[in-house]
């Protein structure tokens, strides 16, 4: 029983792993979806939510409040599934918004720059690949940015994550069946007070309302 | 069987984690030895040996020869011990000093710095600032170590396919998911991988050489071995009677196991 983040660069494998986990493990998977709940708690347009928490904020603008309450109502909404248990989430920020949640196992995926861009043009076929790698140069510098300013830690920085997986040699399969071997360890089952902790953390990050005065949009 | 690397700072469980890793897998384990090997090869003390790995090359010492000499008989030395095909290697930079080598599995390992201090206090009865000097001092050295050679950046997790945190993972736990990692198929040392390792071995061997002979040490050189044949190749001054390339042959031939050495040379006139 665990709870499994999964943090990567665009197109690096990380939904395929997480895939590949929850299937191996018989736990639910989680991408965009907390997202999208986050947005509809807050009444606010999904597409907005996502690109404040995906795309830095211009270098003139400092105030960070409008991404702060939606990475709260996020937090919110990651809480609860996990207060339900066993869970791979390969969203946004899971390694930051669980940070110091008891039974969390942060993974990091990395891949070669050359791969990720063959990715990109197998998806989009009309991509060249001096635009292909242009895309991933900036959605990476992006991510960076984007941590740096909300958390002040660098994204890329093994630390920050109990395992980082390297794909340019190792199998996506590989990779799955590494974490999946230390997800089962007791270590990571979440005890009744680890339930309780994280329901309240819950409760703590729920928005109020949209129809409460000065909330909503 | 596989071959393994652990990269890890000082005090970091590095030698913990080969020990479990031997223990399941029933690899031999190689440290320092490596050093040792490498030194007693070149009949170097092992003290001058690290000191040279460790300096930057001066001015007039043209390309690092000297340190060059000392990490290619280092790779040789590993390189012995990996052609049997299973090694678990916890020294130094064993992820650079097999890059060229195919189903390696290259681990880091890192641990926060309480848990290193509580490891020398444990080991070697350092505590409080003297502990965190020496352990900043060791991982200083190492960084610089791997920037010099490889120019590459020892944090960097590109150069692993593993980085383990023993923040919240345990010894145990690292050794579950190395193993786990190593019976995949990308890291089986299957009988084409063994060529490539017996390959390298060649090319390591007939590198010391040419770095070592005097006339040869200064000549940008590279060696390439592909099913025991050996292709120098570089830049070479064009003497009279071609004496570079046929010296250069010969000190390749001098490296047992070598038969067949092809030259593809660019001469230069050093007198322009």
């Amino acid at each position: 029983m665990a709870i499994v983040t999964i943090s990567r660069g665009s197109l690096s494998g990380g939904r395929a792993l997480a895939e590949c986990l929850a299937t191996r493990l018989g736990y639910p998977c989680l991408g965009r979806e907390p997202l999208r709940e986050a947005a509809h708690r807050l009444g606010a347009p999904e597409e907005t939510v996502r690109e404040r928490l995906e795309v830095p904020p211009r270098r003139w603008l400092t105030d960070t409040s409008e991404q702060q309450r939606y990475l709260q109502a996020l937090r919110a909404v990651l809480a609860d599934h996990c207060a339900r248990g066993n869970l791979v989430y390969h969203g946004v920020a899971g390694q930051f918004l669980l940070d110091g949640v008891p039974g969390v196992l942060r993974v990091r995926l990395i891949a070669p720059p050359q791969a990720r861009a063959r990715a990109l043009i197998a998806a989009h076929h009309r991509t060249s690949r001096r635009a292909a790698d242009a895309f991933i140069k900036r959605t990476d510098r992006d991510r960076r940015r984007w941590t740096r300013i909300m958390y002040d830690r660098d994204v890329e920085d093994p630390r920050f994550y109990d395992l980082t997986l390297n794909l340019e040699h190792l199998s996506l399969s590989a990779a799955c069946a590494a974490i999946a071997e230390v997800a089962v360890l007791p270590r990571f089952d979440l005890t009744t007070d680890d339930r309780a902790t994280l329901t309240a953390m819950a409760s703590a990050c729920r928005p109020a309302s949209p129809d409460s005065p000065g909330e909503g949009r | 069987m596989a071959i393994i690397t652990i990269c890890r700072g000082t005090r970091s469980g590095g030698e913990l984690l080969a020990t479990c890793l031997a223990e399941a897998l029933g690899y031999p384990v190689l440290g320092r030895e490596v050093i040792h090997k490498a030194a007693a090869e070149l009949g170097l003390p092992v003290p001058d040996m690290t000191v040279a790995l460790a300096r930057s090359p001066g001015l007039l010492e043209r390309g690092g020869a000297e340190r060059n000499t000392y990490v290619s008989a280092l790779q040789a030395a590993l390189a012995e011990h990996a052609v049997d095909g299973h090694l678990i290697y916890h020294g130094l930079a064993g992820q650079l000093l097999l890059r060229d080598v195919p189903a390696v599995c290259r681990v880091r390992l890192i641990a926060p710095l309480e848990m290193r201090l509580g490891f020398l206090k444990h080991r070697e009865g350092l505590n409080g600032h003297d502990g965190e000097a020496f352990i900043r001092t060791q991982d200083r050295e190492r960084a610089r170590w791997v920037k010099l050679l490889y120019g590459e950046r020892i944090e960097d997790p590109a150069l692993y396919d593993m980085v383990i945190n023993l923040e919240v993972l345990d010894i145990e736990m690292a050794c579950a998911l190395v193993t786990t990692l190593v019976r995949q198929p990308e890291y089986a040392v299957t009988e084409r991988v063994r060529e490539r390792l017996r390959d390298f071995l060649l090319a390591c061997r007939v590198k010391t050489v040419l770095l070592r002979a005097p006339e040869t040490a200064g000549l940008p050189l590279e060696v390439r071995v592909e099913d025991g044949r050996v292709e120098v190749s570089g830049s070479a001054p064009a003497l009279a009677g071609g004496e570079t390339g046929n010296r250069i042959a010969a000190l390749t031939r001098t490296v047992e196991g070598v038969s067949d050495v092809r030259l593809k040379f660019e001469w230069f006139d050093p007198y322009p």
